[in-house]
């Protein structure tokens, strides 16, 4: 019984660690510096409040990602994995939720580095 | 093994599969990795009345074939590293947590799988970026394994498939 106290009241604390991670992640201010890495390499830096719109392709392993930059704004417009989770996370809004590519190990990040 | 016992088994693995591909029919949400797991009913309800070596029989096939049937190998890693770790879990917490909580088992089952899938993929991309994930997969997981051991403490308690 004292035992399922412990647990229950661990289970409760990590819940709400949770849920006060996941605000501060969604409140946490982000720049204008978004970073493309792909298997651990950064491919590319990028500020959105200056840069015009484009199309970057990158490829892993034959397979390919489009990304693409309109408005300010940066979301994948196209991948040849099956799912598709990337394109389905849209435009990238706030630091907490990258757009990742799990098959491509492809992700895109606001980033607190300065880029010029 | 019985033909008994291996019955039962695949009766159980072919009941958490479809569950496993129904599953794939609903629309996601748009955090990625975020989902009920109800096929994990049928893991935490297998975890309680067969042994270990059965359990994991049901696991490895469920997902392996489930992986093939959504159409996602290479997501198949993240699946098992997840299923591995809330295994292992699941099975120190099958000796201290009896019957009547397996609600908690659940949980503590879920949030293991989501952090063993972090891991998996911190390893794998190379990046600690994806961290930034986890206290979404954390809520999610306590809020899916809340639901999916409530769900298998009613099936525990109404079916015993072992008598």
């Amino acid at each position: 019984m004292k035992t399922h106290k412990i647990l229950i009241i661990a289970c409760i604390t990590v819940f709400i660690l949770g849920i006060i991670g996941s605000i501060f992640m969604i409140l946490k201010p982000h720049g204008h510096n978004v970073e493309i890495i792909q298997d651990g390499k950064i491919l590319y830096k990028i500020n959105l409040d200056n840069s015009s719109d484009r199309t970057i392709i990158t490829e892993y392993q034959g397979n390919k990602n489009t990304i693409c930059i309109k408005n300010h704004q940066i979301y994948i417009e196209d991948a040849d994995c099956p799912d598709h989770t990337c394109i389905k996370m849209g435009v990238l809004e706030t630091e907490a939720s990258p757009i990742v590519c799990l098959p491509n190990k492809l992700i895109i990040r606001f980033t607190d580095t300065e880029v010029i | 093994m019985s033909a008994k016992k291996l019955t039962q088994l695949s009766l159980l693995t072919a009941i958490a599969l479809i569950i496993f591909v129904i599953e794939l029919r609903i629309p996601d949400i748009r955090i990625p990795g975020v989902k009920l797991g109800l096929a994990n009913i049928v893991t935490v309800y297998a975890m309680y009345n067969y042994s270990p070596k059965e359990t994991f029989m049901i696991l490895s096939v469920r997902i392996l074939l489930g992986s093939v049937f959504g159409g996602n190998v290479s997501a198949i890693i993240y699946s098992m590293s997840g299923a591995l770790l809330c295994f292992c879990g699941m099975l120190i917490l099958r000796r201290i947590i009896d019957k009547k909580y397996i609600w908690l088992c659940s949980i503590i089952g879920a949030v293991l799988h989501n952090t063993g899938q972090i891991l998996t993929a911190v390893i794998m991309m190379k990046t600690t970026a994806v961290f930034s994930y986890f206290p979404f997969l954390i809520v999610a997981g306590c809020i899916a394994g809340a639901f999916t051991g409530m769900c298998a403490q009613i099936l525990i308690s109404r079916i015993n498939l072992t008598k």
